[in-house]
């Protein structure tokens, strides 16, 4: 008996250690993570815009303002010159007066809701296609990364390869990321070098490509590749 | 996406194996920490009753009144209590059967040096356990690193792009392994050996004791005859 019990206080005591040291793990994980969140600031950012308007329409007028300013400006001058016109053959009636000035201002208010309405679709779709367009950037990227690096492991250096050289060659593809042509536009002023880059764009020969028509239309059909390997001989 | 990578979250994710890993590390760590607190009370008791004891010895107190109180006693014997019944009976017994002092000193330390080994043997409990958990434990921590590390290699090899953030969680989650390990392997570490050092500690004292005990029961025996 008695050596049994004398365990249960120690017993007690190294769980409760652990639950000490659990807590504190639990208590104390989540500073780290505020840097994480720093990496991804984009989708952060993203979501606070789509969450604005939703919440109210007013905040995306001062988005438009550029293509929008026109229309705001015309409509007034319009009302305003023929109801004075009216007002003063009705002869002075304070309180017609008073109405008139209150339906313009109604009706001014509508058109501006309207306005903004148009604006906030506006806004709307213009920041799903800089979504959509943000997307497609980063998947283009990594594509031209991939395209990058295989070209970089099938160029072989010539001797007179300078770190800081670089090429400007226009690479033009097919659809399945077979090469149809390389041209040089910007040589670094070394032939061998130009030649080599060349080299190396057709003997790694096909590319990985996105199969979405829209992007490798865009992007991969001829695109610029800058060659610059320098970094890689330091 | 805003949900940080909890550590739980993490351990929830893990592979089967980090798993298991987890668990018996956990409860290793347990179960050392309840020898660390055992061992710590009871060799704390066993100090106060060494002192006491020892108190009580030099009082001056006549050694056979003292057998007779132990004896009585309803408590357990602490070691050198057990130490000094066991040389002390052994005494009574031999020369209550005549046998001449050579032969008694040499029974009273027999059966000294059995208590005594016995002794030592209560106050080393668990020490081992100690030891096996503060030397295993890290390798058993960093098998389950190396595993998760080696599953998330194994599935980056899938992708075409290697990003630091395909292999990161999976690193994270096999690295709490390895700091699990540390975690259950340092308190035991320094638990055995603090404990041990203890336990030399007081078996020195009840070698000295012994030593004195006896040479006041030699004193007796010879003067005797």
């Amino acid at each position: 008996m008695s050596p049994l019990r004398s365990y249960i206080v120690p017993f007690v005591l190294a769980v409760l250690v652990h639950v000490v040291v659990g807590a504190a793990l639990w208590a104390n994980w989540a500073p780290d993570t505020t840097s994480e969140r720093v990496i991804k600031p984009r989708i952060v950012k993203a979501e606070l815009l789509v969450m604005q308007p939703k919440a109210k329409p007013a905040p995306p007028k001062p988005q438009p303002a550029p293509p929008q300013a026109k229309p705001e400006v015309k409509p007034p001058p319009k009302k305003p010159e023929p109801k004075p016109v009216a007002k003063k053959t009705e002869t002075p009636k304070p309180d017609r007066e008073a109405q008139r000035r209150a339906e313009e201002a109604a009706r001014r208010a509508a058109a501006l809701e309207r306005l903004s309405d148009t604006a906030f679709a506006d806004a709307l779709l213009r920041e799903s296609e800089a979504m959509s367009d943000d997307e497609d950037e980063q998947a283009a990227m990594s594509f031209i990364q991939g395209i990058y690096s295989l070209v970089v492991a099938n160029w072989s250096r010539p001797p007179s390869a300078r770190n800081d050289m670089e090429a400007h060659l226009v690479v033009e593809l097919v659809p399945t990321g077979d090469v149809v042509s390389v041209t040089v536009v910007k040589g670094s002023g070394n032939e061998a070098f130009d030649r080599s880059a060349m080299q190396a764009v057709r003997k790694a020969g096909k590319f990985d490509v996105p199969k979405e028509p829209a992007l490798f239309e865009a992007q991969f059909r001829r695109f610029n590749l800058m060659f610059k390997p320098g970094d890689l001989l330091r | 996406m805003t949900e940080p990578l909890s550590i739980f979250a993490l351990v929830m994710n893990a592979s089967i194996l980090v798993q298991v890993v987890l668990v018996l590390l956990v409860l290793a760590s347990t179960a050392s920490w309840v020898m660390i607190f055992q061992r710590f009370f009871a060799l704390n008791g066993v100090q106060k009753a060494i002192d006491e004891f020892e108190d009580y010895f030099w009082s001056g107190i006549d050694l056979r009144q003292l057998y007779n109180e132990l004896n009585a006693a309803d408590h357990e014997l602490s070691g050198m209590e057990t130490l000094f019944v066991a040389g002390f009976k052994e005494y009574t017994r031999l020369s209550e059967q005549g046998a001449d002092a050579e032969a008694v000193m040499q029974g009273v330390q027999r059966a000294t040096r059995v208590a005594l080994t016995r002794e030592e043997e209560q106050l080393e409990q668990h020490l081992p356990f100690l030891a096996t958990v503060g030397s295993t434990s890290p390798y058993v921590g960093l098998f389950g690193t190396v595993w998760g590390i080696m599953n998330s290699f194994r599935s980056l090899a899938n992708m075409t792009q290697a990003t630091l953030a395909s292999v990161a969680p999976g690193i994270s989650e096999a690295l709490i392994a390895t700091a699990m390990g540390l975690f259950a392997a340092i308190p035991a570490v320094i638990g055995y050996n603090r404990f041990s050092a203890r336990v030399e500690t007081i078996m020195t004292h009840y070698e000295t004791f012994n030593d004195e005990f006896t040479s006041i029961l030699y004193r007796v025996a010879h003067t005797k005859k």
